[in-house]
């Protein structure tokens, strides 16, 4: 009966536990005695290095150095006032000033007070020749994430910190432990995983004295992978010195492969600020501070548009064949519906589509906006990515928002509405890195293109040039309109004039935003360079900038230095 | 009078729990990890389990049979449920609550495909050697409807992810395959199959699973996570020697060295606080219960009692060497509990159940 062999197999296991048992209990349990009654397993960690963040020549953006902090072990103490005194010495501080870290910050007898971070090399090593006469002093090695470049391009970078309960809870299952950071915001963030590496360690046997006696086990420490991004440092550069006053977006980006060669949120912040201690006053102003310098404007500020908003609104009146390059609409100054008038920038007479773009006459659009009507241009928006996550591998992008003219919430879709929406105010909102898709979009006939910033994780190059979807327009209606582009820059009376340059060809389209209340209005400038040895779409926007010819001017000044630099 | 077989089961039974409730009072003696409310609880439940399992003992245990496929049902439907309401905990989605009473599903689903199993190989005799036994029908019949009915609960359960119990319920399939007189053949063919598809399986696990499983092989892999509680646990047992530290002085186990002892790893307490003998007192009563179990089932005449018996026998076997064997470091850490030691209302509850069916076994024999 086969009852039996269950009978048999089951025996054998049993026999084998038992003789298992008696094995590591009698065999083995004077070892295992030892090991317990000394409590002697020390686990010592040993932490990976995180990987680089390069930019697209190699430069490092972050890099991880030595640090050297200083601690004393309370209850190994034997000599305290020698040791301060020593100390002080060494560190340049008062007797009295360490006294006073060493009272403020000690916990328990057998936890490490730390007394001073990122010690210079030099001292570390004097410290670290006299330990021995020292008993209590201990010299800890810790890698500390550097940011040579500062404040400029900190939000792509982002920052690393200590895990929070709430991360910590949530990442548990990935190998994240307590003790650990990780990288906050930015691509920091996004390749967390990749940049960190494994921690290794070692779990030792040291005897009464806390010497290590042997290494039972150890689990060797992976580092992290560099991250190669797209990013140009001298752009990063350029773009943080243009807008070290400012609040707004500097983003450039190839035009075809859509790598992004820069991106700079103002105001910024030194992430290097959050790799140490002593820097913590500046933590605590960055988080409180009413501008949000931790606030990446280029993925997450949403904003209306403005007149940038026209090229969709012509694109959709051309391609509907509901006007044509030769439709005119005379401009007198302003609007008349009901009795509320619209205004616009000038009185600009008689238009027609190119003069219109390029003289940005709000009344054009007011007639254009009301033919095609609101449903097509939210459309239209969408089309072009308004509205829509653009996906870039950074964490936390916004959406912005299209308004959606059936299911109007606040109220009844009025007249008012379309005349406010076909210039890119009310309720329509966008995110700079939007308006890049978007005019790089027209620059291209339509193929819209997969903006990304990360091009190579350690040996592996990341999907790069993605074509994300393709918008099949005629080539003439696209002609037309970068034509109005080009009216703009080059044309007579064109809004972007101050973008002009003799040696280069940009296209574009400005925009003044109205923003809430009484604040000064947004000042936008997007546009491309089709000819240049970089190809490259760009936007300048700034924040309650005032006109648009603000944006115009520092964008000319961006061309320029990148001229200079023979980037384009 | 009780019958000898019946008065063995109760002695190894009771021995088995006391000892298992002494380990789990010292695991969580003036300890802030493990609270004493651990120790409270399980007293209560072995109480009322002892109570129960008395009356569960004088059930006809021709009931179960009528009552197999619900239960499974009702318990596949469960697994899903976890899938869309379960709760976290100790990072696998094991839990669900009903009436504000947290259960684990995947604990019942041992009893459930067990009596699952026998209803289906009593319905359907295996055809064994009468003719070729590599036909279509008998592989059908014999082995992929009863390997589907395995699979698809061990599938939920490995996505939990809960590898060591869905390892048992493919142990319970050949277990019951093999006890309902499955070709030999067959059985041995379909392991192979298994063992080759190992390495896809592996492909699928969770890295903590497979950091488990390399552990096994080399514990100094890993000292600082997995390998970390398989080296304290045999320090625990190792330093227990021949006579133990002694209730509630175990070193390891006061001082917190030891992760999940009062669940998984309860054994390697007993190890260090009564020894070797106080160890051995413990396994020797688990063969005891195990073998007379055995006894009961080998008795049995009836084709679905008998079958559902062996399953259960073969699983509280499986169980036992499995958790003892982990805890002294003979086999990976799966997460497989030890029966009615191991803290846990689940898995003491289903122990209960399973154990009271081996009883109403032994007590049937009594009308012949």
């Amino acid at each position: 009966m086969r009852l039996k062999s269950f009978k048999v197999i089951i025996t054998f296991s049993f026999i084998i536990l038992i003789v298992g048992l008696g094995y590591t209990q009698i065999f083995q349990g004077e070892y295992y005695q030892q090991l317990s009654v000394s409590n002697c397993i020390r686990v010592v960690p040993v932490h990976s290095n995180r990987g680089r963040i390069l930019d697209r020549n190699g430069i490092a953006l972050a890099d991880t150095l030595a640090a050297f902090d200083v601690l004393v072990i309370p209850q190994e103490l034997q000599d305290r006032d020698e040791l301060f005194s020593f100390l002080g010495s060494v560190l340049g501080f008062g007797q009295g000033r360490i006294d006073a870290i060493y009272q403020r910050k000690r916990t328990a007898s057998f936890a490490p007070v730390v007394i001073a971070e990122d010690v210079p090399r030099e001292k570390a090593i004097i410290l670290e020749e006299n330990k021995f006469r020292f008993p209590g002093l201990l010299v800890q090695v810790r890698s500390r994430r550097h940011y040579p470049f500062g404040e400029a391009g900190a939000h792509v970078l982002g920052y690393v910190a200590k895990m929070s309960q709430e991360r910590i809870e949530r990442l548990k299952e990935y190998g994240y432990t307590i003790d650990g950071v990780m990288g906050y915001s930015g691509i920091e963030e996004q390749y967390d995983q990749m940049l960190r590496g494994v921690n290794g360690g070692l779990q030792i046997e040291v005897n009464n004295r806390g010497q290590q006696v042997r290494v039972l086990g150890m689990k060797v420490a992976h580092p992290g992978e560099d991250v190669m991004t797209t990013l140009d440092a001298r752009i990063q550069q350029i773009a943080q010195t243009l807008m070290r006053e400012q609040r707004g977006v500097i983003i450039v980006m190839n035009l075809d492969d859509g790598a992004i060669l820069g991106m700079v949120s103002a105001p910024s912040f030194d992430p290097n600020d959050f790799a140490s201690e002593a820097a913590s006053n500046n933590r605590v102003r960055y988080f409180t501070d009413t501008r949000a310098p931790l606030f990446n404007r280029a993925i997450r500020g949403q904003y209306p548009p403005g007149s940038v908003f026209k090229i969709p609104v012509a694109i959709a009146g051309l391609y509907t064949k509901k006007i044509n390059p030769h439709t005119t609409f005379v401009c007198h100054g302003s609007y008349t519906l009901g009795n509320r008038a619209f205004r616009c920038s000038h009185t600009h007479g008689a238009q027609d589509f190119t003069q219109g773009l390029g003289h940005s006459c709000n009344v054009y659009f007011f007639n254009t906006g009301l033919i095609i009507g609101p449903k097509l241009m939210e459309e239209y928006a969408r089309l072009f990515g308004l509205g829509v996550f653009i996906k870039i591998d950074l964490p936390y992008e916004e959406r912005g928002h299209v308004p959606h003219p059936d299911g109007f919430r606040a109220r009844r879709w009025s007249k008012g509405d379309t005349l406010n929406f076909s210039i890119g105010q009310g309720d329509l909102l966008v995110t700079p890195i939007q308006i890049v898709n978007m005019i790089a979009t027209v620059a291209r006939d339509g193929r819209q293109i997969q903006p990304y910033i990360a091009q190579s994780i350690g040996a592996h190059a990341q999907p790069q040039g993605q074509v994300a979807r393709v918008i099949h327009l005629p080539k003439n209606i696209l002609d037309q309109v970068k034509e109005g582009l080009r009216a703009a820059v080059a044309g007579e009376g064109g809004t972007a004039r101050a973008v002009f340059m003799k040696d280069l060809l940009v296209l574009g389209k400005t925009g003044t935003a109205q923003s809430s209340g009484n604040q000064e209005h947004h000042a936008w400038f997007v546009g491309y360079c089709p000819s240049a040895k970089t190809r490259i779409a760009f936007c300048v926007f700034l924040e309650y900038g005032g006109s648009s010819y603000n944006a115009c001017r520092v964008s000319a000044q961006l061309l320029k230095e990148m001229k200079a630099l023979e980037i384009l | 009078m009780l019958s000898d077989l019946k008065k063995a089961m109760w002695v190894s039974l009771m021995i088995i729990i006391v000892s298992g409730l002494l380990a789990l009072f010292s695991a969580s003696f003036q300890n802030s990890r493990v609270t004493q409310e651990v120790f409270y609880n399980q007293l209560v439940f072995s109480i009322l389990g002892v109570v129960a399992i008395f009356f569960l003992g004088r059930v006809d245990h021709r009931r179960y049979y009528d009552l197999a496929y619900i239960a499974y049902g009702i318990n596949v439907f469960l697994l899903v449920a976890i899938f869309l309401f379960g709760y976290y905990a100790l990072g696998a989605k094991r839990w669900i609550e009903i009436f504000g009473f947290n259960f684990q599903p995947s604990e019942f689903m041992k009893l459930s495909l067990i009596l699952a199993l026998a209803r289906y190989y009593t319905d359907h005799k295996p055809k064994v050697s009468f003719y070729n036994p590599w036909s279509r029908p008998a592989i059908v019949s014999d082995f992929f409807i009863p390997f589907a009915m395995t699979a698809a609960p061990a599938i939920l359960i490995f996505k939990q992810p809960d590898l060591g119990t869905a390892i048992l319920l493919v142990g319970i399939f050949f277990v019951m395959a093999f006890a309902a007189g499955v070709s030999t053949k067959h059985l041995g063919g379909f392991l192979g199959v298994c063992l080759l598809a190992m390495p896809i399986l592996w492909h699928m696990m969770k890295p903590y699973q497979k950091d488990r499983l390399l552990v096994f092989l080399n514990p100094n892999v890993d000292p600082l996570g997995a390998g970390y509680t398989i080296i304290q646990s045999k320090i625990a047992i190792g330093s227990g020697q021949i006579f133990g530290k002694g209730w509630l002085s175990g070193t390891q186990n006061q001082l917190n060295f030891l992760p999940e002892r009062h669940t998984d790893f309860i054994f390697s307490v007993i190890g260090e606080e009564w020894g070797f003998v106080g160890s051995v007192i413990v396994v020797v009563c688990f063969y005891l219960l195990i073998l007379s179990g055995l006894r009961a089932v080998e008795q049995t005449k009836e084709k679905f009692s008998h079958l559902a018996g062996a399953g259960i026998v073969a699983i509280f076997a499986l169980q036992v060497i499995i958790n003892i064997g982990m805890v002294l470091g003979l086999c990976p850490i799966v997460g497989i509990t030890l029966p009615f030691v191991s803290y846990g209302r689940s898995s003491f509850l289903v122990c209960i159940l399973m154990f009271g069916f081996l009883l109403s076994l032994a007590r049937q024999r009594k009308m012949f």
